[in-house]
Order: C-alpha cells, then structure tokens, then sequence
C-alpha cells in the first residue's frame, strides 16, 4: 500500500488526527436533517452541562443533547471499534481481506435481530433487539468454533472458510426471515443489515463501549505478540508466542466487540477492511504505532460517513452502510489502479 | 372504540346499498367497450371481466363494495399480513386466495384470471415477475392503484381523495358499474364535506407513524395519508417528502412538532399501543406536543391505502382530532 509514505512521527500523526476528529465532530453535531446553528449547540451542551431542567430546553436543544451527541459518540466508538477489529483480524489471519463480515460476526448478529423482528417480537422491551443481536453474533462464533474444533491447528485458511460458511448460513437465514415477516419488517430489516447511528441514545452507549474497552484492553496487552505474527508464525513460534491460540483469542475477542457494535448500529461494512490499511499506510506496520491510528481514521471515517447520509436526503437518512460500502470500494479501486500504474 | 363507529357504518351503508340499488335500477345499462387510464396508458375492456384477480385487502375491499364477487376468480396479499374482519370474510365468501403475499407470475397465469388489479409494491415490483408488461402477454389488463403510479411516473400529482375515487370509478366502469360507482362516490364526498374541520389558523400538525425505531416509516407527498389528514383539516407534516411511503429522520419530525397521531394498527405485536409506548419513550418524540397529550388514532392498513374504508377512517380521524 502506497498511498502514503509512512509517517515515522506519529505523535505529530495523532494530534493532526485529533483535531480533525474534533472538527468533524462539530460538524457532525450541527448538520442533519434539521437545521441547527453553531450557538444553539452552545446553548445546548450549556443546558446539559448546567444540569438545566427539562422545561428549559427548546426542541433543537434537544435535538442536539438527545440524539446528535450520542450519535456523535456512537459514530466515533463503533468507527474506532471496527477498524480495530479490522486490524486485529488482519494480522491474526495474516490476510488484507479480514473483517468482521468475513467471518460471519457481523452476519450473526443481523440474523439474531431480524429473527426476533419478524418471529417474536419485542418480547424484553427496548433491550430485545440488542440483546438479540449479540447472542445472534455469539451464536455465529460458537459455530465457528465448532467447526474448528476438530483441528488441532488454526490455520487462517481454515478460520476464514470456516467463518465464510457460517456467514453465508446466517446471511440465508436473515433473507428466509424477512421473507417470513410481515411488510413493516423489511424496514427494520434494512437498518440491520445495513447499518444506521440513528438508535444511539444515551442509555445503549454503554454496549458499544463495553466493546471497544474490551478491544482495547486485549490488543493492548498482547501488542508485542501481534507484533510478532506480522513474520509469520514461524518466528512468531519461535519468540515463545503461540500463533494458533493468540488467533483463537483474538477471534473471541473481536466477535464479542463486533456483537457489541451491531447490536446498537447495524452491520456497517467496510470499515473494519479499509482502515487498517490507511493506518498502515500512515504509521507502519507495528501495533503500538498503528493501532490507535486505526483507532482514530475509523472514527473519522464513520463520523463523516454519517454525516454525509443524514445530509444528502434530508429530511430522509440514507443508511450509513450505504455511504461506508461507496467509499470502500472506491479505495479498493483506487488501490488496485494505484497498483497496477506502479507494476 | 372498533365496534361502535362499525355498528353506524353497517346501518349506514346499508342505506346507501338501498339508495344505489334504486339509482343503478334507474340508470341505463352501460356501453362497451369502455376504456380507462391506468398510470397513464388506455386500458380498452370490450365486455366486462368475468375472472378477476384482485391484490390486496385495500383494492380487494374497493371490489367487494361495488359486488363484484361473481366476476371474481382470486385474491392475493391478504392473509399473509393482516387479520381478515368477520365482515370481510363474509363479503368475500369462497373466493381463493391464489397466494397470502406477493403473487407469482405461475400462481397467476394457473388461476387464468381476464383482469388484474395491483400496484406499484402492492402485488407488483418494478422490474419484477409480475407487472402490466409481463401480464399482457398472456391477455391479462392490469389496472394499476393511482396512488402507486409515482414507482413509475415521477410527475403525478400529490396525494388528493381522487387517488381513491379515480380508481373506484376506473373499477366501477370496467365491470360496469359506472353509476352505481359514480352514486357511492358523491356519497362519500357528502360524507366528507359534513365533518367537522379542526378549528385554528393553522391546520392541524400531523404525523403518521408506520414502523421504524432508527428511523420512522411514513406517508410523504404522494400516499393517500396526506390526503385524509388535509379532509380533516390537518397537514401531513411530512408533506415534502418526495415519495408515496419512505423513511424519515427522527429528528426533522420532532422539530415539526407533530400535534396529532395517526398510528398504524397492524394488529399484531401490541399494535398502536406499543407504537405509542415506543413514542413516549423516544428522548425527542416524547416532548411534542402530540405525544405530551396523548393525541392519536390508530387506524388499520386498508384504511390507510387508498379503499373504501377511507372515508370511515376519516371520520374516525375528524372525531379523533375534535375530541
């Protein structure tokens, strides 16, 4: 990947990313389908920071403490969750084509949402389709292990047709469900497998961020030994790393974050497959460098992803996975022309 | 609150039956052939059909009302998502439902129907197996729902009560029953015209409310929603979404301040009150006034697509809103 000479100075990197991140925030916070201006986001955030009561907020203050601010929050947990994920896949597998798609999480999880839609209904209140959604992603992984168990070793060939199947049996299974249900269901059925910011609330933020903490928190601690996979896992081995069980970890890891994410914003593909390689791009290949600049892009990237799909169509929202799978695959063409021009 | 407005409806139309019998006695027998619009191209009918198939429940309900009955071979789109009433049973006696969703082209062509009735995402898909072009090789004329000819003919204009009229005439002329079609129409409109309006300068703010929880499902520009709330002196407040049914923000619909609900009954799954329950919880919805007060209807799905069960539903609506 050359779209960028690796940038040794990521310090600089991640302050400039920073910024950026702040800026689109902002602009994530004023624009949508309803017109706000920048001082009725002062006035708004000044309410809530007050602790004002109820009575004193106007409707566009609201608008802006209520929805667009957990929105915001949601975009940048989830953006920076999923590329994680991303990455994490990426150099388990030892393949540029891992994400959370390839390996059914994502596909679970939408499954497990759209089954509860169209059979049963809201059977737990506002807490059903959450929780539907994380044991559908749960479900998708305890089959992919499953089918991994009678292997001794897990190669990432192994791991990625294993994930492949289970993912195209709950992508089958989604389709049969909405095929089952009732006329409204293709709505909602829309928004899981196409993913949305537009049920963020202050009260489901948690899930996500349980997610990303948990992320986090494993890749962190096992950076050096992400580090060593990049050389194969020969010399992963032999630098007293055991490759086959980081793997498996990793996996574990990465299906209860991507359950997390999708049970409150929906299957958003593309990121997850895009951003590690800009990261890489930008701060090298190692993780301490890399990851938290992945952290940061997949943020960006959602961030203005959503902002674009609320404002296109206002005072309709296109769905954010959408305007994601548009800019995905234009980068994947972009690096293939890029590629070619260089050969 | 469902049996009630049902009890004056039936004595209500059984007056009018009586009335229309009289008049279509009275009138001259109708002329064929006759030719309609549908979507903007002729349909020529040289004798009445004798072998209908009708999609449906809302254009099934326009044909059980003009007694269509022994001129139809089938239904479609019925049990597969709604709860049949008693009185449609009855109405609609043995009469097969070839398929309870969208209809295929083979269950079509084995029922060999001389007439379809659809439309637009109502039986029919753009592009799909079954539409006008691929019936019509097989000597089927469909008539297409006015109100989904906007899937296909991006300059209709918005949504009026002629969505439902034009098509129970066009119905009415085809099977040839102009003028009972033509007496059962001015009765609606006497109908219309004596309810009471909402009073205030301003019409009534008000917001129908399909499905969605990200994003709500509603009626735009060109469903016959927005113009059942315009009969009762109301305004759709989604009004300037280009589109029959479509999804909305959250966010703009808050920010109009919906005054009033029309909520949509689908009779399953807590129906309109768990809609309301969703309501009163959303962090914005739960502050308009609409939802404050508590300020709704709930109405069915045929009485929300364009079909007979219009114009009771706007008096339910018109009795709603004056509360």
């Amino acid at each position: 990947m050359r779209l960028a000479p690796a940038v040794r100075s990521t310090s600089l990197l991640t302050v400039c990313l920073l910024l950026l991140l702040a800026c689109v925030s902002l602009l994530s916070v004023v624009s949508g389908a309803t017109e706000v201006a920048w001082s009725q986001v002062g006035h708004g955030l000044g309410l809530w920071l007050r602790g004002a009561p109820d009575a004193d907020y106007t409707m566009v203050d609201r608008i802006v403490v209520d929805l667009r601010v957990p929105r915001m929050l949601l975009a940048i947990v989830v953006g920076a969750g999923l590329a994680l994920v991303g990455a994490l896949l990426q150099t388990t597998t030892r393949n540029d084509l891992s994400d959370p798609y390839l390996f059914g999480l994502s596909s679970g999880s939408a499954a497990g949402a759209v089954a509860v839609i169209t059979l049963t209904g809201e059977v737990l209140g506002v807490w059903t389709l959450p929780l539907a959604a994380f044991v559908g992603g749960m479900a998708s992984v305890v089959v992919v292990l499953l089918l991994l168990r009678r292997y001794r070793s897990h190669t990432p060939e192994r791991m990625i047709l294993a994930g492949l199947s289970v993912s195209f049996l709950f992508t089958a299974l989604t389709y049969y469900f909405t095929f089952l249900g009732d006329q409204r269901a293709a709505q909602s059925v829309m928004f899981w497998t196409m993913g949305g910011l537009g049920s963020a609330r202050w009260d489901n933020l948690f899930i996500p961020l349980t997610g990303l903490l948990v992320l986090s928190l494993f890749s962190w601690h096992r950076r050096h030994a992400l580090d060593a996979m990049l050389s194969g896992d020969h010399t992963a081995h032999s630098l007293g790393i055991a490759p086959e069980r980081l793997r498996l970890q990793a996996f574990v890891v990465c299906a209860f974050a991507t359950a997390c994410f999708v049970a409150v914003s929906g299957v958003i593909g593309f990121v997850g497959l895009m951003v590690p390689h800009l990261a890489r791009a930008l701060a090298g290949a190692l993780h301490r460098r890399m990851l938290h600049i992945a952290m940061l892009i997949g943020a960006l990237l959602l961030l203005l992803s959503d902002v674009v799909s609320r404002s296109i169509l206002a005072p309709q929202e296109l769905p954010v996975g959408i305007v994601t799978a548009s800019v995905g695959a234009l980068f994947v063409m972009y690096t293939l022309l890029h590629q070619s021009d260089g050969a | 609150m469902k049996t009630k407005p049902n009890l004056t409806f039936s004595c209500r139309s059984w007056l009018a039956a009586c009335g229309l019998s009289v008049l279509s006695l009275a009138a001259h027998a109708q002329t064929f052939p006759v030719t309609v619009d549908s979507c903007g191209e002729n349909l020529t009918f040289a004798a009445p059909p004798k072998a209908a198939l009708i999609h449906d429940i809302n254009m099934t309900d326009m044909a059980l009302s003009l007694g269509l009955q022994s001129q139809m071979a089938g239904v479609s789109g019925i049990t597969g998502w709604y709860k049949m009433s008693p009185e449609f049973k009855q109405a609609l006696g043995n009469i097969k439902e070839i398929a309870p969703k969208q209809p295929s082209l083979e269950n079509i062509l084995a029922l060999k129907p001389d007439f379809f009735f659809a439309g637009w995402n109502y039986g029919m898909a753009v592009g799909g197996e079954v539409t006008p072009t691929t019936l019509k090789k097989y000597k089927i004329p469909t008539l297409v729902l006015s109100e989904s000819c906007i899937h296909v003919d991006k300059a209709r204009p918005p949504a009026s009560m002629e969505l439902l009229y034009a098509d129970y005439l066009k119905l009415g002329t085809i099977f040839g029953k102009e003028a009972q079609a033509k007496a059962q129409i001015a009765q609606w409109k006497q109908r219309l015209a004596a309810l009471p309006k909402a009073t205030g300068k301003e019409p009534l703010r008000m917001f129908l409310f399909d499905s969605g929880e990200d994003k709500p499902f509603t009626a735009g520009k060109f469903a016959i929603p927005t113009a059942m709330m315009a009969a009762v002196g109301g305004r759709n407040i989604m009004d300037d979404v280009d589109a029959s049914w479509g999804t909305v923000a959250w966010e703009a619909v808050a920010a109009r301040n919906p005054e009033f609900l029309v909520l949509l009954d689908y009779q399953n799954d807590g129906g309109a009150d768990k809609l309301l329950q969703f309501l009163q919880k959303h962090p914005l919805m739960q502050h308009t006034t609409a939802v404050k007060n508590k300020r709704f209807v709930a109405l069915r799905y045929e009485e929300l697509t364009p079909g007979p069960a219009n114009v009771a539903a706007i008096e339910k609506m018109a009795r709603a809103v004056n509360r």
